[in-house]
């Protein structure tokens, strides 16, 4: 135990070098282009270092897991594909990250471009304290897709048609129109967790993008509120690409189609296909971790 | 009594323990409430109830209270009635009863005994050089009584020291020894307070102070009875601050009420109210009134509002979301704040030097409407603040994730988050400016029949009237009649100031529905 100790300190136990660390690494091979390419991105807070040096390549249409113990940087690591790091002013950020081969970390990007093509679902579900019609509408309404502005509507030109299409699209896609079709105008916080989730992941629907980042979405759920979620997760994946951090290793198996495990000190310790890592990983870290023996 | 989940309170000696105690509590409420009614003066002291004064009532059932609780608190030391005192009644309660000490003594050396109040000063006949004088004496009576009463069992201490105190008061009021005819004579400050209004307040403390004891003592002390203690003791002074509020109110109305509806009547023609639509022109034909005041009061609020609300609520919104919080926005804060607590008279100054002299040399509505803007613009600033502040950064976060400009994601979902404390701040501003009268004698009044023009058109660059100056202005020119005159002058601004929080409360309640339901 005292050894495994040592190991999440960063510590070369049991004789084991930096380099043959770095063996470990067992490079995952897919067919086709990345939909997201990352190459030796590196993150700050202030003085501490984040993630140190993570290499990885997600495949579109998958679902790809995020693992590992509390504080190893896979929450940092997700908010870095969309830059919502921007929003912390001690983070700083060194590599580089692509999407569909087009560097994100460029100083001439559309943030707003980037975050309706990459969206994100958080922790705990955070409706806005408006409609559920006007959560789902949201995000078209303020890029302009969508016009339901007070000159439109005096025109009778506003999109109504339109806006209640999307809706209840975005809600399908979601699992949640069942529940909510009857009272599409009333506040969304007076839906329950889960259901607050899903309209969630209808909000971030509802933009059109192409990658979704899930961060423990399913954490501050009851078990049946969660299998929906997961249900839903694994549908999305045919139409687009999901990342999930996930704290929970079942979870993880059960839902994705490559897992990468990051292990305390911000490293991205092994990474590939979801059956490979939980029956046969490589690394003996991975290995003490998913059997439990420590994190 | 620790050990078992229900305490033994039955059998006959302790239902009557609690039923005395339900008595002296309810004898207590019953005090405070007449004596509220006489220090609000709703009720005279000449007044009767079955022959006897009410003094003589107030003075009765304190004294019986009294006892009571002296009755109480011996029984349950007694041990027979099943009570859970502490060992002790705490330092608060002793530091209570060594103040009460203290002021029973020194008051009765002093007035009573004629003391002086210096040390080595001693009565007649004491040699010079030892400590005496009421106020020493009083000091050791007050520590010995306190002393005493930390180390007696709590159904002693908080019971014998304030059982004796009340019965104390309620005998002197009851036997007319402080009573309507009786005075005391502040010599050094020539002052009289006579008796129809110390006994009135002296009777809301003493019964204050029985109802805390009493309602310790029916729960059978500890920490239950500590708990219904504080209970009603907070809800009779709650209900205290109430009805001076309605005092208030009802004072203002009663005086003022009469000449303000002078004249009114709904006819065929529509609804005549001469005080509100009249001018004040002295003397002439038609009943006098204020409507140019009222004029200048609303317009004058608009004004300061229109202009204090976008820039306050624009300052906060960029030292909340947008300045990086450091010492720029420490150093706005306490600029701020200090802004909030500066003397109207200084913002009147400063309008008077730096405004008036560009806004045609004269005292303008414009002026008014500027600087009552800057005294308001703090409030609305700090208020705002706070309220963004209050917001949850997770609709930022959630808002960013979806591709939404930060300038969009204020705009739709923060400040509509934010509004509800943003009004309250608007509202509370209001209800100050509204009254302010100094800085408008500066840079804004005119004469006293000077008009400012309509509710539909405000002339900005005349002087002009608003309802707190003219009640100032109507009450030190003494003109016969304006004490009347002023009262219905103050009512009027009473219903304007309450007609612009109804607005603001309306408003607040809007949008806490929207964001709830």
């Amino acid at each position: 135990m005292s050894n495994t100790i040592e190991t999440v300190a960063g510590q070369t136990t049991t004789g084991e070098t930096a380099e043959e660390r770095q063996a470990e690494w067992i490079e995952y091979d897919f067919a086709g282009d990345p939909k997201i390419a990352v190459e030796d991105l590196n993150v700050w807070y202030g003085a501490d270092q984040a993630l140190q040096g993570i290499d990885l390549e997600v495949p579109e249409h998958s679902v790809t897991a995020l693992i590992g113990p509390s504080g190893c940087g896979k929450s940092t690591f997700l908010r870095s594909l969309n830059r919502m790091n921007d929003r912390i002013k001690s983070a700083r950020v060194e590599g580089s990250v692509t999407l569909d081969g087009e560097e994100i970390y460029r100083d001439d990007i559309n943030l707003v471009e980037l975050r309706k093509r990459v969206g994100m679902v958080f922790q705990s579900p955070n409706p806005f304290p408006k409609t559920i019609r006007e959560n789902v509408a949201y995000g078209p309404r303020k890029h302009g897709a969508i016009d339901r502005g007070l000159i439109a509507r005096l025109r009778g030109t506003d999109d109504r048609d339109a806006e209640a299409a999307l809706v209840e699209r975005s809600l399908r896609q979601a699992a949640l129109w069942e529940e909510v079709d009857d009272r599409l105008d009333d506040n969304a916080l007076g839906l329950s967790g889960g259901q607050q989730q899903r309209l969630c992941i209808a909000r971030c629907l509802a933009v059109d993008p192409e990658v979704i980042l899930m961060d423990e979405p399913a954490s501050a759920l009851d078990p049946i509120a969660t299998a929906k979620i997961e249900d839903l997760i694994q549908d999305l994946a045919e139409d687009y690409t999901v990342v999930i951090v996930t704290h929970n290793m079942q979870q993880a198996a059960r839902i994705s189609d490559q897992t990468a495990v990051f292990l305390t000190g911000g490293e991205l310790v092994e990474y590939g296909e979801t059956d490979q890592i939980f029956e046969n990983p490589h690394s003996q870290r991975v290995e003490d971790y998913i059997t439990g023996k420590f994190g | 009594m620790t050990g078992t989940l229900t305490v033994s309170r039955d059998g006959v000696g302790a239902r009557a323990f609690t039923d005395l105690g339900t008595g002296v509590l309810g004898v207590a409420i019953l005090s405070f409430l007449l004596a509220v009614t006489l220090l609000l003066q709703w009720t005279g002291p000449g007044t009767e109830v079955f022959g006897v004064t009410v003094f003589s009532v107030l003075g009765t059932g304190l004294l019986l209270g009294g006892l009571g609780l002296v009755v109480e608190g011996l029984v349950s030391r007694a041990g027979v009635v099943g009570t859970t005192p502490d060992h002790t009644p705490g330092l608060v309660t002793a530091t209570v009863a060594a103040v009460a000490a203290a002021a029973v003594a020194g008051l009765f050396l002093s007035q009573t005994l004629g003391w002086e109040g210096l040390w080595f000063v001693g009565p007649a006949g004491l040699p010079i050089g030892v400590p005496a004088g009421w106020s020493p004496v009083a000091l050791l009576v007050g520590s010995a009584v306190g002393a005493l009463t930390a180390t007696a069992r709590e159904d002693l201490g908080a019971t014998l020291p304030f059982g004796g105190l009340v019965a104390l008061g309620g005998a002197l009021i009851a036997t007319g020894a402080i009573g309507v005819g009786w005075q005391w004579n502040l010599h050094d400050v020539s002052a009289v307070i006579h008796g129809a209004q110390a006994v009135p307040f002296l009777a809301v403390v003493l019964s204050l102070v029985l109802t805390w004891a009493a309602a310790k003592a029916r729960e059978g002390f500890g920490a239950q009875g500590r708990e219904r203690a504080a209970f009603m003791f907070l809800g009779l002074i709650a209900f205290g601050m109430l009805s001076v509020l309605a005092l208030v109110v009802t004072y203002i109305t009663v005086r003022g009420a009469g000449r303000a509806f002078q004249g009114f009547a709904v006819g065929l023609d529509g609804i005549r109210w001469p005080f509100v639509t009249n001018g004040t022109t002295f003397g002439a034909e038609t009943p006098d009134g204020v409507y140019p005041s009222i004029v200048g009061t609303v317009w004058l609020v608009i004004g300061s509002v229109l202009f204090a609300v976008p820039l306050g609520v624009g300052a906060a919104v960029f030292l909340t979301e947008y300045a990086d919080q450091g010492r720029f926005t420490a150093v706005v804060e306490v600029a701020t704040n200090a802004l909030w607590s500066t003397p109207s008279i200084v913002f009147g100054l400063f309008g008077y030097a730096l405004l008036v002299p560009r806004i045609g040399n004269r005292n303008t509505l414009l002026a008014g409407m500027l600087v009552l803007g800057f005294m308001l613009l703090p409030l609305v600033i700090i208020t705002a603040r706070e309220s963004l502040k209050a917001v949850p950064d997770e609709y930022r976060d959630a808002s960013a994730a979806l591709g939404v400009s930060r300038w969009s994601t204020i705009r739709s979902v923060v400040l509509p988050a934010a509004m509800p404390g943003v009004i309250t701040g608007i509202v509370l501003g209001v209800g100050r400016i509204a009254g302010e009268t100094a800085p408008l004698i500066l840079v804004m009044a005119g004469g006293l029949n000077q008009d400012s023009g309509s509710l539909f058109s405000p002339d900005l660059l005349q002087g002009g009237q608003a309802l707190p100056y003219k009640l100032y202005a109507i009450i030190t020119a003494g003109i016969s009649g304006s004490s009347e005159f002023g009262w219905a002058t103050a009512f009027v601004l009473l219903l304007v100031v309450l007609g612009f929080y109804a607005i603001g409360i309306g408003s607040r309640l809007y949008f806490r529905r929207k964001l709830n339901e």
